[in-house]
């Protein structure tokens, strides 16, 4: 522990703290603009400079270690006269134009800096020289104008998503922010995860999505989950007069740390399926409106008559809540099968497995954090569950390896240290023949000449395997990989083997919670009534095509879709931002869905509407999610 | 003890900042029982008198040579010279056309334009002020008190004026410094 004196207040904090943070601790604000609590410290932009009693100049307080004794202050005229002055050189030194700029008023870290300096005008003139503005990607706009070569961007680019796309070409005034060498954004290795644009602190990268839609004292904020896959990571939805605004990753989030990929960040906002606002009912083969209570009535008789031949579907975007009260229906109406519109083997050959295990045989996501070999297959984690990816490619300037298993092009050709391409259908012997070469039982050259694979490949794949002290499998099942029962219990072998931990990306963000309460991930549908909970999913043509068989089907969902427009009965129900409930995650966690939108008028949600439908049947929800979840084989602890 | 006098003037603006002390409303009332308000380019009289006034204040930025002259006509006449809005305090809007030349700002103006025929051309008499780069009124004259925004709000243009007329330096912070 150091003891130093910040303004006159005396701490005792750790050693290697720098004097900001022991500051911070003391609630002594120093204002910063290169700083961002999530990067390493860079010192670019010298907002922070303070005093230190014996030192022959001011010091940048965000790359200054505490030392023994330090005397520091940090409100003295010099330094405001050196905050003035950093301030009035950065201003000049590009073009900030603050009455048409997004961030103006309020969400400018700059503008907040100078306002908080007391300026009234800028001393010093910009020199008129225009920059580059980027506009050729489809969701974020880079400007030049307005950078402060802070390189939060370059920092976050880099150190949290591990993309390396953002980098500054040229140096000191002609200093230009690019992607990759020079490449517009929009033809880049650019994957619009959009971080740059969440930790920018001026107007240089905006998202054109909700740009001069609001700042963030006109918007309302509600942190909840992200439900573009599995991972469930911390997002914070802002919305102005009950309109989507923006989506920002939450800091605080434990799940991502403030990570989102595009999927889960911008995809939303170009949402534009059509809204189903009133329920539907087949009448002469074709669907009329109908009220509620009529739908309600005509969905009753349809499921009595249908009792012990119907199937119940779920959409894996459902809440624990939903699932749960929809079970109770399932089993008073003795439905012949209860599914989840994932439809994958290998998703089912997860829980499978886990329910012949005595324990779970899956790590939680945080192991991924410090681990120094990535083992990958079965899936491309940087489309489906991209923030995995981040995890695993930020590791890899640490040293790191990443080892990848397949024959097709992929999101980690660029980033991997070793490919090996086999094929998925020899998957199963292949890991297994690998957990031997771990072991050393067998030759890495048969095993090479057997799956057609370059020696040195395999040799180093299973040196860096061997070597690694803390090696992760990362193990992709939302594409169905052929045997996959065999596949599963080889990357649990393999992992048991390597004393690896492992994580398999199961389905969509509750299907770890819908497996849990025995919705099944694979199957077929069975009796001649289907009765699906789609919610909000936008289901793959061949999906779609399964359960459109169905010779009577009952939909619940949000848009319009093919299945809605040949089913009998249709209600709608709220999308995912409009309700409230609990979802299961990718590693057991139970999160939270709250609701920022308000739904439009007279629309329920999937939880109210199924609670209706019981109710009218005459059947009381007795069955306790949590308790299920308690006696639920998981493949991964469940808190 | 007499009034203090005040006279405005406006530059390369947009009038807007003029519009916006307007809507200090009756407050007006309270103002001119302050100061005695002289020349602006809203009363009758123009320019600010020969005799001097104790505040001048200048809207909009320094576009041409006719500008410069009228601000440094005002810092000769005024003993505290006020840059009222953005256009004034940092170029503003006006500022967008120094990132093209002077002949490809007036070409734009008088030929390219989609509705100009081909008798469009650049009008030149040498009685006609001359483009310069635009520029905020103290790169031309010193100026002593600045109000930014885009237009500054009327509240924080009352406070500033009552401020002065009150024989006080305002010292703009917090709600009452904007930029935009």
């Amino acid at each position: 522990m150091v003891k130093l004196t910040i303004d006159g207040q005396t701490i005792e904090v750790e050693n290697g703290t720098t004097v900001l943070n022991a500051a911070r601790q003391l609630e002594i604000d120093i204002p910063t603009l290169c700083d961002h609590p999530e990067l390493t410290p860079y010192g670019g932009c010298r907002m922070c400079l303070v005093e230190i009693e014996g030192a022959r100049t001011l010091q940048p307080s965000c790359t200054l270690p505490v030392a023994e004794d330090m005397v520091v202050r940090t409100d003295t005229e010099k330094i405001h006269a050196a905050r003035k002055f950093v301030l009035s050189m950065i201003f000049s030194e590009r073009n900030h134009f603050c009455p048409y700029c997004q961030v103006s008023g309020g969400d400018c870290e700059l503008q907040n800096s100078a306002y908080d300096e007391g300026m009234t005008h800028w001393p010093i003139q910009p020199n008129w020289q225009s920059y580059p503005i980027d506009a050729s990607h489809p969701f974020i706009i880079l400007e030049n104008n307005r950078c402060i070569l802070c390189r939060r961007c370059v920092r976050a680019c880099g150190e949290l998503v591990g993309n390396f796309t953002l980098g500054f070409e040229e140096r000191g005034a002609d200093s230009t922010l690019v992607a990759d060498l020079g490449l517009p954004l929009g033809e880049s290795s650019c994957i619009g995860c959009g971080t740059c644009v969440q930790v920018c602190p001026t107007g240089s990268l905006i998202d054109r999505w909700s740009a001069y839609q609001g700042k963030e004292t006109e918007v309302e904020s509600t942190k909840t989950t992200c439900m573009g896959c599995s991972i469930g990571c911390g997002i914070d939805v802002l919305t102005r007069d009950n309109r989507l605004v923006r989506i920002e990753g939450n800091w605080d989030d434990e799940v991502s740390n403030g990570l989102l990929c595009d999927v889960g960040r911008f995809h939303p906002m170009v949402e534009d399926r059509e809204r189903i606002l009133t329920p539907l009912i087949k009448k002469d083969g074709k669907l009329k409106a109908a009220t509620f209570d009529e739908a309600l009535e005509t969905a009753g008789e349809l499921i009595t008559s249908n009792q012990g031949n119907f199937s119940g579907v779920v959409s894996t975007r459902l809440s624990m809540e939903t699932l749960a009260k929809f079970k109770t229906v399932c089993q008073a109406f003795d439905a012949k099968a209860v599914l989840t519109t994932e439809d994958c083997q290998a998703v089912s050959a997860i829980y499978e497995k886990a329910s012949n295990e005595s324990k779970p045989f899956e790590g939680k996501i945080d192991g991924l954090r410090d681990a120094d070999c990535f083992l990958v297959f079965g899936e491309d984690i940087t489309k489906d569950h991209q923030v995995l990816s981040f995890f695993a490619k930020r590791q890899i300037p640490a040293g790191a390896e990443l080892i990848q298993i397949t024959e097709s092009d992929s999101g980690f050709d660029k980033f991997a240290t070793c490919t090996l391409p086999v094929n998925n259908k020899s998957l199963a012997d292949f890991l297994s023949d690998l957990g031997k070469l771990v072991k050393g039982d067998t030759e890495t050259s048969e095993i090479a000449k057997e799956y057609d694979l370059d020696t040195d490949s395999l040799v180093y794949a299973v040196n860096a395997l061997n070597t690694a002290e803390k090696p992760v499998i990362i193990f992709g099942t939302r594409n169905d990989i052929s045997g996959s029962q065999k596949v599963v219990s080889a990357a649990v072998a393999l992992s048991k083997n390597m004393d690896a931990m492992m994580v398999s990306t199961k389905g969509n963000i509750n299907s770890l919670g819908a497996a849990g309460l025995g919705f099944s991930a694979s199957g077929d549908m069975k009796g001649d009534l289907m009765v699906m909970l789609l919610a909000d999913e936008e289901l793959s043509q061949c999906t779609q095509q399964k359960f459109e068989k169905a010779k009577s089907k009952i939909v619940f969902s949000a848009y319009i879709s093919p299945l809605t427009a040949s089913a009998d009965i249709v209600f709608p129900v709220q999308n995912w931002l409009e309700q409230n409930g609990h979802l299961v995650n990718i590693d057991g966690r139970i999160l939270e869905q709250k609701s920022a939108l308000d739904a439009p008028e007279g629309i329920f949600s999937n939880e109210e509407s199924i609670e209706k439908l019981a109710e009218m049947l005459g059947k009381k929800s007795t069955i306790s999610w949590e308790k299920e979840l308690k006696s639920f084989a998981s493949p991964v602890k469940i808190a | 003890m007499a009034k203090p006098t005040v006279a405005s003037d406006w530059l390369g603006g947009c009038a807007g900042c003029h519009m916006s002390f307007l809507d200090i409303d009756e407050r007006i009332v309270k103002l001119v029982e302050l100061v005695d308000l002289r020349a602006t380019p809203i009363t009758d009289l123009k320019a600010p008198d020969k005799e001097g006034v104790t505040v001048g204040i200048l809207e909009g930025g320094i576009t041409n040579t006719y500008n410069e002259e009228v601000a440094k006509r005002m810092r000769e006449r005024c003993q505290i010279l006020v840059s009222l809005g953005d256009c004034a305090v940092f170029g503003g809007v006006p500022a967008m056309r120094n990132f093209f030349t002077i002949e490809d700002a007036l070409n734009r103006a008088y030929v390219d334009t989609p509705s100009t025929d081909d008798s469009g051309q650049i009008p030149s008499s040498p009685e006609l002020a001359k483009m310069t780069i635009v520029r905020p009124v103290h790169e031309v004259v010193k100026v002593d008190v600045f109000i930014p925004g885009c237009p500054p709000n009327a509240d924080i243009i009352f406070y500033a004026l009552s401020e002065l007329a009150q024989g006080r330096i305002p010292k703009l912070e917090d709600n009452n410094l904007m930029w935009n």
